[in-house]
């Protein structure tokens, strides 16, 4: 059960602070096995939502790179009396569906490999997700919380949110300017050039999991999605919040616990102990194993929006930059160090100098407090509102 | 040594001859006696004596043919060896010229010699030059009073004296062995008993623990006056070398015990001495967390241990989530633990009994104890209630909010509060002459709020009653009965609606007879039955506070009942054979009401299996298992020094603990056995080269075993144990072995004491071929949890003075095994972890070196209280012993972590006083 499985470690993580336990960064010496397993992702929408699956294999854990990404593979979605759905290869191993389903039918996928190998899913049958009844935050003295409440039904008794976090970013000093190579000159940015407004958005890798039974008419209130710490700086500006709900059935259920508790639960001092992951997908001849639960269903999605004006006091510094500051002199326009500073990338014009009414030069900082496209994107998402 | 006619001739002679000087032996060189008497008759032990010794004994053979001798001498007077040996006969000696000594039976021989005869001295023990002669007062039969016909009981009176200063004793305990009357004297050292008319061997305790003993013929009433000493040699001081004599030549092996004062030598985090850690150091014990009171023996799991408070199980002896042991050392004689020859009389768990044996308190004065540590402080009171009556109380309790509040200025460290309690009672009340009444309470609770929305409690309540009746002296019946139970519950306030309190409770009630029968002079019978009936709450939670909306849910309630009857023989066959056997039959009925899904035959109950639902009506066998188990060993004595053994036991478990965890977790819970989960089963074969060297100062053993065990619990992946109420569709049936060789050297006497042991053991588990559900390791057999093959423990203490003594132990075990990922893939917006083989990897090895040192204070007798500090250093070394390593995605990738327990020294002071 998720109350319980959280005790042992909030617990015993305190009780060995007291005890002087001491956790330390350690990469044991694993002999790589079971790479080039695959796995497959993905909950796909039965209401005609674009939804991802996504292919890999399994890769050894010393690897630095990224799991590699499966393409080329031949994925299709059976339903029990015949009709067949395809997928679009999107490239990186991420298939996209979008059709919609006959929510009363039973499917399976089938997915055939590139080498030949073929596997195909346990049947699978979908759900209806009920809708998010409400999302919100509510500010205490912890922080931000914010929330969705829901309603279970027969067929939807288990829930998985996920959620993409969403935040502006602003650098330390703001700039106008920009130095143009072609022009060999500094000038104003242009809308999209700007670096002084950006945005961060986060996948987050929290498997939040509960049950509806387990409460009055299957209420769930104020199911915890994301604790945002005071003075964090995803309030610093505005922040939003997109969370989608995904109905689960038990085996799902199964599946994504043994994930949760294999990712989050280990180590400490009552953790259980590793289980073995495999889901609803199995190959063809037996031999291959395959990891992952695909389930279909309808994907509920709410965003939410939440302004620095609604939390405060709320102050976000972050100290990486607090050795920003703008040069006390200015490089003089049409000397050659000026062209040489500014045509690297190491600090950018952010100041004018000027003489009168003209501009000879420009003070400038370094790049990292200027330009915020290093840890976000300029452009505005869709979905942004003002 | 062959009895001939001549000596017989003597016999009767020499006793002719005794009025002029009988038992005056005014020897100053009075021979003493050392030696190793492991078991070896009479017989055999006077020509010892007679080896090395100028003394000459006389004797009939039919006295003295049944009679054996155990025991251990160091430069001991023969008269204190006869007198331990003649304890329980009817046999006495006394000594006449030249060192010789009469053995004879004693009513024969009074009734040959003329009433008062011995009469020098009747009124007091002391001659009229005040000399006391050790020999003949002990062994002079002091008549007292006049016989009136009819009359049965006398009251025997008089004062206790100090040898030394002629000064009164008080608080001296005078008694007899027989039916245990006794008395204790007052502070002008008179005291009073009540016997019957007869001959009787009177003892006189003092306050030093030393006993003296005096032979009467109680005829009516009358005084006795008594001068006892310190410098005389102590009987108790052979009693307390009986184990190392038992060592070699009781029967079974596997056996060990630590005696508090023992444990309270060795260091022990932040100085809290334990009372159940105090027995990792021995030889096939250990322990998978060093935080943990979980211990492992030869093997088994944690559950498989019986930890038993006189006879209260107890199901949780923890506090502080395993940091320390819940029991009260102040309330503790010692802790046997069997791992193997488990007596016919215990049942109930696979792998060992730890018996925890309670005081019940001094009998001479109220006195107390207590001591002051950095995160408890303990007191305890004891002493006598009126004549008949002792008792013990003992508290202990935190008050580590302090501690917790020093460190939350200094470390991130966020409202945690933690905080225990325990209690015990133990009452002993002696009424009429042949029965001992007793009483042990024990409660013990715990309570953690680790961050502002999560409580946590738990507690043990036991309580037991045992009323033992000595028929005579061949046979002793004790009744006992308690109750005994366990729960705990977690209280999650995150928001008021939410709002939750899970609970889980255990609760049994006994009832037990337990019969002891010495049969002639070769058989010790031990029989008696015992019922247990068992009531578990597996798992409830419910709304907390008015605005929940949480669903109450409940697993159903289980009950069981145990029954199980045994008989035990301890047959000395002769001087080199010893066996016990024993045959304990256990019944156990797996009670209703329940509902039950059923499942076809053959089937290993999985969801998809299910083929109905049962409503079983309360109180109906739904299931009955029943099995006999073994109890076999048998000591061959090689020679005085050394002996093999040899043992089969075999043991049957019908609970349970729920654990998915490396080491017992506080939400773990017990579960009974039922239709589908059968009762574990374990046999262990054992064989042992026991010897003693260096004049029983040094004890050596060598012990091998091999144990097989059937039905264990492992789960499958994904399992859910708790509120889940169709538990046998989550667990695999599993088999385990065990199998290892133990090297134990023990010095117990000298300076320097202490022990190095080393262990070889593994311990293998293997899903049963017949279990569909899931096949850990593809049916291979992969490692224990607590499977470590080399674990050598080494304790070193040596006494500087008296008051002064430092104790050095060192562990070294095999790393733990663990589950380590063997590659990574990409699921929900992180790297995750894959994992194939159970307890493929292990931990890097773990060593600990503790340091302690005992500081008593001054020994002034008349002093207020009686103080010690103790204090030292766990983990010298300040080694992190990695506990676990584990993989946390932290920004979507993963990263490797090492977990330590103690990551440093820690200091700790204790301040104990008595009084």
């Amino acid at each position: 059960m998720k109350f319980l499985g959280n005790l042992g470690n909030t617990a015993l993580l305190s009780l060995l602070v007291f005890l002087t336990s001491c956790r330390e960064e350690f990469v044991p010496d694993i002999e790589a096995q079971a790479t080039g397993i695959l796995v497959v992702e993905g909950y796909l929408d039965s209401e005609g939502l674009s939804s991802d699956l996504k292919l890999s294999f399994t890769s050894s854990i010393s690897d630095s790179y990224e799991p590699s990404a499966l393409e080329g593979a031949s994925i299709q979605l059976i339903s029990e009396s015949g009709e067949a759905y395809s997928f679009s290869e999107k490239g990186d191993g991420i298939y996209t569906f979008q059709q919609d389903l006959d929510e009363a039918k039973i499917y399976n996928l089938n997915i055939l490999l590139p080498n030949g190998n073929e596997f195909s899913s346990d049947p699978i049958q979908p759900i209806i997700t009920p809708p998010i009844l409400e999302a919100g935050f509510v500010r205490d003295e912890n922080g931000v919380e914010i929330f969705v409440n829901t309603q279970g039904d027969e067929n939807a008794d288990d829930f998985l949110w996920t959620y993409e976090e969403t935040w502006i970013l602003r650098p330390r000093i703001r700039s106008p300017y920009i130095f143009d190579k072609d022009l060999n000159a500094v000038r104003t940015r242009t809308e999209q050039e700007r670096v002084d407004l950006c945005y961060r958005t986060v996948e987050s890798p929290d498997i939040l999991l509960e049950t509806s039974s387990r409460f009055e008419n299957q209420v769930v209130f104020r199911q915890t999605i994301s604790e945002i710490p005071t003075n964090d700086q995803r309030l610093a500006e505005k922040y939003s919040v997109l969370i989608s709900q995904k109905a689960l059935d038990a085996k799902a259920v199964e599946f994504w616990e043994i994930l949760k508790k294999n990712s989050l639960d280990l180590g400490t001092f009552f953790s259980p102990l590793p289980s073995i992951i495999s889901g609803n997908i199995h190959a063809k001849n037996g031999d291959s194993r395959a990891v992952g639960y695909v389930s279909i269903g309808v994907v509920r999605q709410e965003r939410i929006f939440v302004e620095n004006s609604e939390v405060r006091p709320w102050f976000f510094s972050d100290p990486e930059f607090d050795d920003c500051f703008v040069s006390q002199d200015a490089l003089t326009i049409g000397t050659d160090i000026f062209n040489s500073t500014f045509g690297g990338s190491g600090v950018s014009p952010v100041r004018e100098l000027m003489q009168g009414t003209t501009i000879v030069g420009y003070y400038y900082a370094p790049t990292r407090c200027v330009d915020c496209t290093l840890y976000g994107t300029n452009e505005k998402p869709d979905f942004w509102i003002e | 040594m062959t009895i001939d006619p001549m000596k017989q001739f003597y016999f009767v002679f020499l006793f002719l001859l005794i009025g002029t000087k009988l038992s005056f032996s005014q020897d100053i060189q009075e021979p003493r006696i050392s030696g190793f008497f492991p078991g070896i008759s009479f017989q055999r032990f006077m020509e010892r004596v007679e080896e090395e010794t100028s003394y000459q004994f006389y004797f009939k053979a039919q006295d003295i043919s049944d009679l054996t001798v155990n025991l251990q001498a160091d430069k001991s007077k023969l008269s204190d060896l006869l007198d331990a040996i003649f304890l329980k006969t009817d046999l006495h000696y006394s000594f006449g010229n030249e060192n010789s000594v009469f053995i004879s039976k004693g009513e024969k021989l009074q009734t040959q010699l003329p009433d008062g005869f011995f009469r020098n001295i009747s009124r007091s023990d002391t001659d009229l030059n005040g000399q006391v002669d050790e020999a003949f007062v002990r062994n002079n039969r002091f008549v007292i009073g006049e016989l009136t016909p009819g009359r049965t009981k006398a009251k025997l009176s008089g004062v206790v004296t100090s040898l030394e200063n002629g000064e009164p004793i008080s608080g001296a305990i005078v008694f007899e062995k027989i039916d245990f009357t006794r008395s204790v004297s007052a502070p002008d050292g008179t005291y009073s008993i009540v016997l019957p008319v007869g001959k009787h061997t009177i003892y006189i305790q003092n306050l030093g623990g030393y006993i003296e003993q005096r032979l009467i013929d109680l005829r009516g009433d009358g005084e006795l006056n008594m001068n006892i000493g310190e410098s005389i040699y102590s009987l108790s001081e052979v009693v307390v070398n009986s184990g190392a004599i038992n060592h070699i030549s009781r029967p079974e092996m596997g056996v060990q015990t630590l005696s508090v004062t023992e444990m309270k030598k060795l260091p022990a985090v932040l100085g809290e001495v334990d009372v159940l850690k105090g027995i990792l150091v021995l030889p096939g014990v250990n322990t998978v967390g060093e935080a943990s009171v979980g211990f492992n023996v030869r093997g088994g799991a944690a559950d498989q241990n019986l930890v038993l408070y006189e006879n209260s199980t107890l199901f949780n002896p923890s506090h502080l989530f395993g940091f320390f042991s819940a029991i009260n050392a102040d309330a503790v004689e010692s802790v046997d633990l069997h791992k193997a020859g488990i007596p016919a009389s215990y049942g109930g768990r696979l792998s060992s009994v730890l018996q925890v044996k309670p005081k019940f308190g001094r009998t001479d004065k109220i006195g107390g104890s207590g001591g002051i540590g950095l995160l408890t402080s303990r007191l305890s009171l004891e002493g006598p209630l009126g004549e008949n009556t002792t008792f013990l109380v003992a508290g202990r309790s935190t008050y580590s909010d302090w501690v917790l509040d020093w460190l939350e200025d200094r470390a991130d460290f966020n409202a945690s509060r933690a905080n225990f309690y325990d209690v015990n009672l133990n009452v002993s009340h002696q009424f009429g002459e042949k029965d001992v009444f007793e009483f042990t309470g024990y409660l013990s609770k715990d309570n953690f709020r680790f961050d502002p929305d999560t409580v946590y409690g738990y507690q043990n309540q036991n309580f037991a009653a045992k009323w033992t009746h000595y028929f005579n002296e061949q046979v002793e019946a004790s009744f006992s009965g308690g109750r005994d139970s366990y729960d705990f519950d977690i209280t999650g306030e995150d928001n008021p609606l939410n709002s939750y309190q899970f609970g889980f409770g255990i609760d049994q009630t006994f009832a037990k007879l337990d019969i002891r029968q010495d049969h002639g002079d070769q058989h010790i019978f031990n029989y008696g039955i015992h019922l247990n009936h068992i009531r578990l709450d597996p798992g409830k939670i419910r709304p907390y506070g008015p605005e929940s909306i949480v669903i109450s849910d409940e697993v159903e309630r289980e009950q069981a009942l145990e029954t199980s009857l045994y008989f035990s023989d301890e047959f000395e066959i002769n001087d080199e054979w010893m066996v016990s056997g024993g045959l304990r039959y256990n019944l156990y009925n797996y009670l209703g009401p329940q509902t039950t899904f059923t499942y076809p035959d053959g089937s290993s109950h999985s969801e998809q299996d299910v083929t109905g639902e049962v409503n079983h009506e309360s109180g109906k066998f739904i299931k009955t298992y029943h099995g006999p188990e073994f109890r076999f060993s048998a000591r061959y004595s090689l020679n005085n020094q050394s002996s093999l053994k040899a043992g089969v036991n075999s043991m049957r478990q019908n609970i349970h603990l729920l654990s998915n965890t490396s080491v017992i977790s506080p939400t773990d819970t017990w579960k009974l056995s039922d239709e589908f989960i059968r009762p574990q089963t374990g046999i262990q074969y054992a064989l042992g080269y026991f010897r003693n060297m260096a004049l029983n100062t040094l004890e050596f053993s060598a012990e091998v075993y091999y144990k097989t065990m059937r039905n264990l619990l492992d789960y499958r992946s994904g399992a859910t144990i708790i509120l889940n109420d169709d538990v046998e569709q989550d667990v695999l049936n599993t088999d385990g072995r065990a199998y290892g060789l133990e090297l134990f050297l023990k010095r117990s006497s000298g300076r320097l004491t202490g022990s190095v042991s080393y262990t070889y053991a593994r311990s293998l588990l293997r899903t049963n071929q017949d279990e569909t559900k899931e096949k850990i390791n593809d049916g291979e057999e992969y490692s224990s949890n607590f499977d470590q093959p080399h674990h050598a423990v080494l304790i070193l203490n040596y006494e500087v003075s008296k008051r002064f003594n430092a104790t050095f132990s060192g562990n070294y075990s095999t790393g733990r095994p663990i589950t380590l990922p063997v590659s990574k893939f990409e699921y929900g917006g992180s790297e995750r972890v894959y994992f194939t083989e159970r307890n493929a990897q292990r931990v890097p090895d773990y060593l600990r070196l503790d340091l302690s040192i005992n500081l008593e204070g001054n020994h002034k007798v008349r002093k207020l209280a009686h103080s010690s500090w103790s204090f030292g250093v766990y983990n010298l070394l300040g080694r992190a012993n990695p506990y676990s390593i584990y993989f946390v995605p932290q920004g979507g990738s993963l990263q490797g972590y090492k977990l330590s327990i103690f990551g440093s020294q820690i200091p700790f002071v204790t301040y104990n006083f008595r009084f």
